[in-house]
Formats: structure tokens, sequence, C-alpha cells
């Protein structure tokens, strides 16, 4: 008879699907952790990373150094000098007297904001990006009145000590010659 | 008084009572044939049993089959609760696995794929300034491809915005036999997701505007009323069938 065959497939079907289930799992399990893993150890996520921290510092530095209110000159010019570095940071330091001199003159505020930014370039391990800053800079005179300008900033960025400062600032020419 | 047709009768009726056990007796085989896919359920062996005279016997069949496979279904049981145990782990792992992941993804700055993807950043930057070039150059000699441009590589609300932007130029293009040439100086892709994607522009514009000089020695003269004015703008564009094409030109309120 087939008696004692019949007996342990009561368990078999049920050991024959929770197998399957257990395969299924493991298989799931290695697929998303073969995801996971990829996600957190993928280059182009820190890319990424820098980037948008890059393009934070550089904008953040473009409206610093296009902030200034003549009450306030050395604190707005300890601003500029600390959100800069190499060849822009040597100029700016070298031209401080002068300049306070001026704005105290001119009594003027200005003011800036980042219409919107992006980096063009990035170098991630040698710490070097470029970036374009479209700019809306509000001048006001001592008698209140106040006109805008819109500046198209070309802005280079170099990184010291973990941190994105501008290396480099100008305005995109026009018209084809370097206007400044 | 009975008569031989209620002889037969009743001779039928015994016959067939009589016949009833037999094929209840014949269906022993049948219920053993019936009971063989049966310890699949247990409950389907009860079935055709109760229908049958051999009930008691299939009951006490399936009692004594419980009882003598007892001892090898706990034996069953131990492998059963370890798979269950590690199917439950493996796919609490990976269902774990999968939301961290997802959770990974979902970080705003990989989700802008602007310079990480260099081959779409580059694409994306090429054929904007190509359609910011040729959205806002027009010859009044030759606007065939103006309109071509307009009708091709804008969409939505990019063509109000495009006809707002040129509209009072174009009023007066064919009378002052205007000439407007736009070239892209610099580009950054601000951020790409997916099919779209936003390009800050900074373009030069020249425009100018030969009418107005019945002399035509002095056409060289002409040409250097041309203006230089310098431009900055962010378009959003989507991709079509392949192309980037203008869906908003954002001229940040001017």
């Amino acid at each position: 008879m087939t008696r004692p065959v019949r007996t342990p497939a009561g368990i078999r079907p049920a050991l024959a699907v929770a197998l399957v289930l257990t395969l299924a799992a493991g298989a799931s399990a290695a697929w998303a952790g073969r995801d996971w893993y990829a996600a957190a150890h993928d280059d182009s996520a820190g890319y990424a990373v820098q980037r948008d921290e890059a393009l934070a510092a550089g904008e953040q530095a473009v409206q610093n150094l296009n902030t200034l209110d003549h009450k306030r000159v050395e604190q707005g010019l300890d601003l500029w000098e600390s959100s800069t570095t190499g060849e822009l940071h040597k100029q700016l330091v070298e031209g401080r007297e002068e300049f306070t001199g001026q704005v105290r003159a001119a009594r003027t505020v200005t003011t800036a904001r980042v219409l919107s930014g992006a980096v063009t370039e990035l170098d991630d391990r040698a710490g070097r990006a470029r970036l374009l800053v479209a700019l809306r800079i509000t001048v006001t005179t001592p008698d209140s009145k106040s006109t805008d300008k819109d500046s198209r900033m070309l802005g280079e960025l170099t990184r010291t000590d973990g941190r994105w400062k501008l290396s480099a600032l100008g305005q995109a020419p026009v018209g084809g010659t370097a206007a400044g | 008084m009975p008569t031989p047709r209620h002889h037969l009768n009743r001779r039928r009726r015994q016959e067939a009572l009589a016949d009833r056990p037999a094929p209840g007796g014949g269906s022993r085989t049948p219920a053993g044939v019936l009971t063989e896919p049966a310890p699949r359920t247990g409950q389907r062996a009860a079935k055709p049993v109760r229908e049958t005279a051999a009930e008691p016997k299939g009951e006490t069949e399936a009692r004594e089959r419980s009882a003598r496979s007892s001892g090898s279904e706990k034996m069953g049981r131990v492998p059963l609760a370890v798979l269950c145990v590690l199917t439950l782990l493996l796919g609490g792992f990976a269902g774990w696995a999968y939301s961290r992941a997802g959770e990974l993804r979902d970080d705003p700055a990989r989700g802008n794929t602007a310079l990480t993807d260099l081959a779409r950043t580059s694409e994306i930057k090429g054929q904007t300034g190509a359609a910011v070039a040729a959205l806002f150059s027009y010859d009044h000699a030759d606007t065939a491809p103006f309109e071509r441009a307009g009708k091709t590589l804008l969409t939505g609300k990019a063509v109000a915005q495009h006809r707002t932007l040129l509209g009072g130029v174009l009023a007066k293009a064919a009378q002052q036999k205007t000439v407007i040439t736009t070239t892209v100086t610099d580009s950054a892709v601000e951020r790409i997701d997916g099919d779209r994607a936003r390009v800050l522009v900074y373009a030069d514009q020249s425009s100018v505007s030969t009418a107005g000089r019945p002399s035509k020695g002095k056409a060289a003269g002409a040409e250097d009323q041309g203006v230089y004015a310098g431009a900055m703008f962010a378009v959003d564009v989507v991709r079509r069938d392949g192309r980037w094409i203008v869906e908003n030109i954002d001229t940040f309120g001017r």
C-alpha cells in the first residue's frame, strides 16, 4: 500500500511552500541588500553632495561680496574676506582701506539677492569649481533712492579646509569682449 | 394474496436492498482511490467517506494515519519552523535594505543629476543653447528659421512667454528691417530631474535695424547702429522625442 508514503506527505507540501518562500525572501534580501549597498557607495552621490555644497557656499559668497552698508563697512568687509580665498582674498585685503574710504564717502547701502545659480564645473578632488550666479543688486543712495541692477556673475571656488570659498569673481562680458 | 407480480416487485425491492450494500462494499476500492489525494487536506478524506457504508472505516483510517504520522510530522515541523524564521528574517532584511536604499535615493542632492550625469548635462547645455539662439534670433529677410524654431522648440506656457518677449520687436521688425542675433555665452544646468531640467543662460543679443537709411552706400554705417545687450534668464526644458525643448522662460520678473 501507499500508506507509508502518504503519511509524511502531509507535511511535505507545507515544507515545499516554506522552502519556496524562504528562497524568495532570500532572493529579495540579496537584491535589496545589493541595492542598498550600491546606493550607499555611489560615487556620483558624493559628487552631487559636493556640487550642492559648492553651489550653496558660492551663492552665499557672491551675495556677501555684493552687500555693503556704509554704516557697517568694517563688518561687511570682514565678511568679504572670510568668504574669499586666494588671489581674490589678497586683492580685497590690499584694497580694503581705499575701498572703506570710498564707501563711507558715497554713503551707499548695497544689497544683493541671488536670483539663480548653478555650478558649471566641479573637480571635487582638486577642490575647484566654477559657477554662474544671476544676481540682482540694489543700491540705495543717501537720498533714499534705490536702483536695481541685474548682474551676471561668474565665480570660481576653491575648497580650503573643507569649505568652499570664492577665489575669483567677475561679470560675464557683454558683446564677446571682456567688459569686466 | 401475493400475486406473481407482487412477488416480482418484492423480489426486485429486496434485490435492490441487497444490491445497495454490494456497491457500498464495492465502493471500498473507489473510497480508497478517493482518499488517496485526501492526505493533502484531511477534510477531504472525510467527505467521500460520509456518503458510503465504509464511513467508520475511513475515519478510523484517518485517525490511525494521523496517530502514526504525528512522529514524522513533529520531525518535519523543525525544518518548517527554521524555514519560517529564515523567511521572516530575510524578508525583514529585504524590507529594511529596500527602505534604506530608497531613503538614500530620495536625498535631493542625488535626485538632481546635473554634473553627475555629464553626458546628459552637456546634451542639455548644447540643445538649450541652440534652442535659445534660434528662438531669439530674427532676420526680417528670412523669417522661416525663426518661425520654425517657435513651432518646434516651444511648448506649454513658453509659447506665450516667447510671444510676449518678442512681440514689441516683431511688430516693427519688418518695417525697420531688424536683424537680431542671439548667442549664448555661458550656461549652466541647475537641475536635471529625469526628463526635466532647468538651465541658467547668459546670452548676448545684438540688434540691428537697417531701415531709415535711404543711402545704400551708408549701409555699413547703419550696421554700426547695432545694440549689444547682455541678457540673463533661466529656462525650464523638457525632453520630448529625444529633444530638449523649452517649457518655461524665467526672466526673473523683468
